[in-house]
């Protein structure tokens, strides 16, 4: 999902960046929030903020023959919202744009957008909906997590598309262009994500149940009923 | 509860899966160099821009790494940042947790 640094045109680097910067000021003041209140959330920003690290680092292949990578932004999501998660997703994008070459500090904004924002925040939407349904918790999570992930790529397959109109067929056209490269790669991972990460809150649950039921991140009933089998 | 273990079952048949479908691509596309998608995204822009991709050059000088290797060490380092840090909380959770079992 990375925009190399360089292939955006300046002004649309510039717009990207004027919508990423309000959300981060926002997820930093969140994040205080948060943490004054809780000191125990850290460990789970901890882990949650973890898995962005590892899951971004790594770089699958897929089913186009090309490689891609996971995102990891959804239990963060799911856990603290999407804009704290903006903020982890910025640090472990800016240490890759600055030592890995893998983005650019000009297209840092249009890249915090896709996997920092309209990503968790698409996650996050399918969350919300299901949070209090009889749906099953672990699902709602795979769903949130993979949906996260699909609409990272989605966005950079747009943000390119509204730079690069195709000469016919303009966006619409070049947007398919790029869904076909980096849509298509992400589903297998997308996939694999969203069950990985159900299982690594499947173990954040038996573990610490406590700091989700402070954090109201599912209802008691769902937490409880996972708990006490385990 | 009859299915405790039913998650772990389906997370390693995903990745038997994925692994699967990852040998059965690279065995039919005798062709597939599995680069980066982000390199296809890149080529592709050069197309419908028409400006050859060497011709791209970064708005803000940007350091690249010298070389596959050490690109390659530092995406193992950014891993090693989280893998120690999703350690370091398991491992004070559980520990928590056997601390107010015993007490």
């Amino acid at each position: 999902m990375h925009i190399m640094e360089g292939f955006l045109p300046l002004h649309w680097a510039v717009f990207w960046w004027a919508i990423a910067l309000p959300c981060l000021l926002y997820g930093i003041y969140r994040l205080k929030k948060v943490l004054d209140a809780d000191r125990e959330a850290l460990p789970l920003l901890g882990v949650t903020g973890g898995f962005i690290f590892i899951l971004s680092s790594l770089k699958l292949p897929s089913v186009t023959g090309s490689c891609s990578h996971p995102t990891g932004t959804g239990l963060s999501t799911i856990c603290f919202g999407p804009w704290i998660t903006s903020v982890v997703c910025a640090i472990v994008l800016l240490f890759q744009a600055l030592f890995l070459a893998h983005g650019g500090l000009s297209v840092l904004g249009a890249n915090i957008v896709s996997m920092g924002i309209v990503g968790p925040l698409a996650g996050y939407a399918v969350y919300r909906a299901l949070r209090d349904t009889r749906v099953n918790m672990f699902l709602t999570v795979f769903l949130a997590c993979a949906i996260a992930d699909m609409f990272t790529y989605i966005t950079t397959s747009l943000e390119l598309a509204l730079a690069y109109p195709a000469e016919v067929g303009g966006i619409g056209s070049s947007f398919v262009l790029f869904m076909g490269i980096f849509a298509i790669t992400q589903v297998p991972l997308a996939i694999v994500e969203g069950v990985v990460l159900a299982l690594v809150f499947k173990y954040i649950v038996q573990l610490k149940p406590d700091i989700l039921l402070r954090m109201n991140v599912f209802p008691e009933e769902k937490i409880n009923a996972v708990r006490s089998d385990s | 509860m009859a299915y405790k273990y039913s998650l772990e079952i389906l997370a390693l048949i995903a990745v038997l899966v994925f692994c699967g479908l990852f040998l059965y691509t690279s065995s039919i596309m005798g062709n597939a160099e599995f680069a980066g998608s982000d390199t296809v995204g890149s080529e592709k822009i050069s197309e419908l821009s028409g400006i050859p991709e060497d011709k791209i050059t970064p708005v803000i000088p940007q350091w690249v790494p010298p070389s596959g290797e050490i690109e390659s060490a530092l995406f193992a380092l950014q891993a090693a940042i989280g893998g120690i840090m999703v350690g370091l909380v398991f491992g004070y959770w559980i520990g928590q947790k056997k601390g107010t079992n015993n007490t």
